[in-house]
């Protein structure tokens, strides 16, 4: 029985470099020409496949748009308009309130000390002041 | 070797040379870098950093390969160090899976073919970058550099800065390897 190429002595075969054995031994053995037959078509196809699909993957990535955004459609822009009107208006409501809040105090305060000074600078009790109109009237 | 190879040297080149360079040797590094890494944006990132490499290394180009293998080297350089990055890996593995019926769907229709051996061709092409894709770093460079590249023995010495012998011991395991896998898909 005639011993089969092994796979290093195909691997010769596959690289271009095979011994005289072996050699001699793919010319009468039709079983381990097939193998290697295959072998090497199916590695060169294998390349092949790995160029095609490498340029398909290129081209891919170069069809691609770089970063041009999508156009917005008009209802998204009023959207947006929209949310950056309200935007803005709480922004400038956060800055004006607290203001108006702080000048509506200093308000109040003023008011209250003008009626302490008011009651303070009376003559008379409040409850007496109709009396002494009437006699400033009389007089 | 083309004539336009011969003709660009990076040592001489102005900006001109360069790009005519780019042009002609980007679709092979690309191809190379989307091979070993299986991630289009990866190998394009590795193709830009090797031209880039390559011209700021313009000047220490010495002629003593290619400039295809000269490209390579730099090539495989910038592909291991991102192979190297843990934080990838997980991402390289799951884009890798899904590739092989994706490659072998390129194989060339030949018409004298009946659609069985199409067929039969389709799953061999799909086992070998299964076992290609499932070698140790070193076996899968050297098996893509030969049967993706072309290129020969002291070709991928050269580049890959190993002995031609150790080249060789590598393609055998990868050829053992990728015949197993081919065999236990039939």
């Amino acid at each position: 029985m005639i011993p089969h190429l092994s796979s290093e002595q195909l691997s010769e075969f596959i690289l271009g470099r095979p011994n005289a054995v072996a050699t001699r031994h793919i010319r009468d053995c039709a079983a381990c020409r097939s193998e290697l037959a295959q072998f090497r078509e199916a590695l060169g196809e294998f390349g092949g496949a790995v160029r095609a699909w490498s340029a398909d993957q290129a081209n891919v990535a170069l069809s691609l748009p770089a970063s041009l955004p999508e156009p917005r459609s008009w209802r998204a822009r009023y959207q947006l308009a929209w949310a950056l009107l309200a935007a803005a208006l709480f922004i400038i409501a956060s800055f004006v309130l607290p203001r108006r809040v702080e000048e509506n105090a200093a308000a109040n305060d003023a008011w209250l000390l003008n009626q302490v000074d008011a009651e303070v600078s009376r003559t008379v009790p409040a409850s007496m002041e109709p009396l002494t109109r009437l006699v400033v009237e009389k007089q | 070797m083309s004539g336009l190879e011969t003709e660009i040297r990076p040592d001489l080149a102005a900006l001109s040379d360069f790009e005519a360079l780019v042009r002609l040797y980007r679709p092979r590094i690309f191809r190379f870098a989307l091979a070993s890494l299986g991630d289009v944006d990866a190998a394009e990132t590795v193709t830009q950093d090797c031209f880039l490499r390559a011209y700021q290394a313009r000047e220490q180009f010495r002629e003593e390969c290619s400039l295809h293998t000269w490209l390579m080297r730099i090539a495989l350089n910038l592909i291991r160090d991102r192979a190297r990055n843990r934080r990838l890996q997980f991402w390289r593995r799951a884009s890798l899976m899904a590739r092989p019926l994706d490659v072998a769907g390129h194989a060339i229709r030949d018409h004298r073919r009946s659609p069985e051996a199409q067929a039969l061709l389709q799953e061999r092409i799909a086992a070998i970058w299964s076992a290609a894709e499932r070698l140790p770093e070193k076996q899968r460079t050297v098996f893509l550099l030969r049967f993706v590249e072309d290129m020969d023995l002291l070709e991928i010495a050269v580049a890959t800065g190993m002995k031609e012998g150790t080249v060789k011991t590598h393609l055998f395991r990868a050829l053992r390897a990728v015949r197993e896998r081919i065999g236990e898909t039939e």
